[in-house]
């Protein structure tokens, strides 16, 4: 089977020869081409020309046309980034510094033309020629409700968010959800197949759930609903997403989920039920020290708690740090995993 | 419980900012002295919000966001009220490792550190290894606390494992302890081994605690 044909067979509940299993190499591209990373992310045939080398030498089951978040934050103008060579860059200025600020904000509403756009949407268009239909295109997509934290830095914004004034937050909110819905849009239109749609906001670990609920997915709902849910996986960056999963369903319709290694995959099925795909998500920040017998247990121990209903073997981000030998045997254990436990 | 303590620790976890602000002046307007403020209403909803020590903490980052930054700004205009000024304890020198531009859990443990009347010298973001030294050796703080949100940040050379090479060097490593928080060290909670550090903590509420009990001298 292709990478396409098992992620399809799974989410239509049709047999497959193994789980499909998504690693996310990122940064990891620089040193497959021996690049420095500010150098690797001006060019989207850099990118895309190294998750094809990566996705051909590990064999897993995705690529991705993403460079770093912050992009996002230079579609409405910011011209700052900072880079490291041992990891992603950061925002280094802030869009947003006083409400005037909010209110000039400027959201594109085309973005295939878009200056700061044109690398990604290059890069999806490269992937979509060499391996579209066969391996699934992965893009990353911000939420309404996340997005004002790299434009306006976290503090700002939760103090925007939690003590008002309310019209403010939602004209910032309406700029950004536009913002989201011409991404996608974009992405679409360039080839994407998956799109990981990011909004931390509406885990109960970083909003009470009454604010998760009246708030983050209300807006989530608005960002998503122009495009459709077609692709579209539901991801709650690092923090858990337990408790308020089903919520999310319910109001959004989503039916992929991406969680973090800290939710309990057992209590996520049963919150959720029988038909949604979830992934199971390896903790590759520890990946970086664990030996290989470790890892082993580790991925089996992640199969073994997908059980009850469609789903994929997923890594979080993985860091830079974490060996290439780990990086083999964890992908080893998957797919010897992912196989036995579908036999 | 004062009336004053479960009106401000419910306005703190609604996060509701106006609703605790309120719940104080009119505990002050009801004749409740500044000390009892601090100490009867604003550390103790610190400590509800943070739960039973042990456990991870259950409430959301919001709620603790609010409960140490309000603390902070209640601290600020309660001490000057006190009938006698409060000894500062400790210094506690704060800051996020080079490279690292996300300040609000950092944010949060300062504020609870200065709710415990505990002076802190905050460089912010993005802070070199040796600002972070020669800022404790210079205000004679015990204790360095180093915020990373992110791996490379939190692992890599311009982080705790710098720090810690100053501080061998400078034959300081018996007088200021270290001590790491951010998301890394959350998803493996054995690296803060790796990178020298001597505690960390899994929140920012708990951070301020154990921050704190470092400063004094205290097991931590």
């Amino acid at each position: 089977m292709t990478p396409m044909e098992r992620l399809s067979a799974v989410a239509t509940g049709k047999p497959v020869d193994r789980l499909p299993v998504f690693c996310n190499l990122l940064d990891q591209g620089a040193r497959a081409l021996g690049m420095g990373i500010e150098e690797y992310y001006r060019s989207g045939a850099s990118v895309a020309e190294a998750q094809l080398r990566m996705q051909r030498r590990w064999g897993h089951d995705n690529v991705w046309a993403l460079f770093y978040v912050g992009k996002e934050a230079e579609l409405l103008g910011c011209r700052k980034m900072v880079f490291a060579e041992d990891g992603p860059p950061n925002v280094g200025e802030w869009v947003i510094r006083t409400p005037e600020d909010i209110h000039r904000l400027q959201v594109p509403t085309d973005l295939a033309d878009h200056p700061a756009f044109a690398e990604t949407l290059r890069c999806a268009r490269l992937l979509r020629a060499e391996v579209g239909g066969k391996v699934p295109i992965c893009v990353y997509v911000t939420s309404s409700v996340t997005l004002p934290a790299i434009l306006m830095g976290m503090e700002a914004w939760l103090g925007l968010l939690l003590t008002g004034p309310a019209e403010l937050r939602d004209e910032l909110l309406a700029k950004c959800s536009a913002l989201v819905q011409a991404e996608i849009a974009a992405y679409r239109a360039a080839g994407a197949d998956i799109i990981l749609y990011s909004i931390p906001f509406a885990s109960p670990d970083f909003l009470p759930e009454r604010l998760c609920r009246s708030l983050a997915l209300p807006w989530a709902a608005r960002d998503l609903a122009p495009g459709g849910l077609a692709g579209i996986v539901y991801y709650v960056g690092t923090a858990r997403m337990e408790g308020m999963a089903a919520e999310a369903r319910r109001q959004i319709g989503v039916e992929a989920f991406y969680p973090s290694p800290r939710d309990d995959l057992r209590r996520l099925r049963a919150e959720l039920g029988p038909s949604p795909l979830v992934a199971g998500v390896l903790n590759d920040i520890e990946l970086v020290r664990w030996e290989p017998d470790r890892i082993r247990a580790e991925v089996k121990a992640l199969v073994d708690a997908l059980d009850g209903g469609p789903a994929l073997f997923g890594t979080m981000l993985m860091p830079l740090a974490v060996p290439e030998r780990s990086i083999a045997v964890m992908l080893e254990a998957a797919y010897a995993c992912a196989r036995r436990e579908r036999a | 419980m004062l009336e004053a303590t479960q009106d401000y620790f419910e306005a703190i976890h609604d996060t509701d900012r106006t609703g605790a602000l309120r719940a104080v002046d009119e505990a002050l307007a009801r004749g409740l002295r500044p000390e009892d403020v601090l100490f009867q209403v604003v550390l103790p909803a610190i400590e509800r919000i943070r739960g039973p020590e042990g456990q991870a903490c259950a409430s959301s980052l919001a709620q603790q966001y609010m409960a140490a930054v309000i603390a902070a700004e209640l601290t600020e205009r309660m001490v000057p009220l006190f009938r006698s000024a409060p000894a500062v304890s400790c210094r506690v020198v704060m800051g996020n490792s080079r490279g690292d531009f996300h300040g609000l859990g950092r944010r949060i443990v300062v504020g609870c550190l200065r709710a415990m009347l505990m002076e802190v010298v905050d460089l912010g973001l993005n802070v070199a290894p040796e600002a972070f030294v020669d800022a404790a050796v210079s205000s004679g703080a015990r204790v360095i606390g180093i915020s990373s949100m992110m791996d490379h940040t939190a692992r890599g050379e311009g982080g705790c494992r710098a720090v810690r090479r100053l501080l061998q060097e400078r034959g300081l490593e018996g007088t200021i302890r270290l001590a790491v928080g951010g998301a890394p060290y959350r998803f493996d909670p054995e690296m803060y081994r790796a990178v020298g550090a001597d505690v960390w903590a899994p929140d920012g509420l708990s951070a301020g605690q154990l921050i704190a009990r470092l400063a004094r001298g205290e097991a931590a």
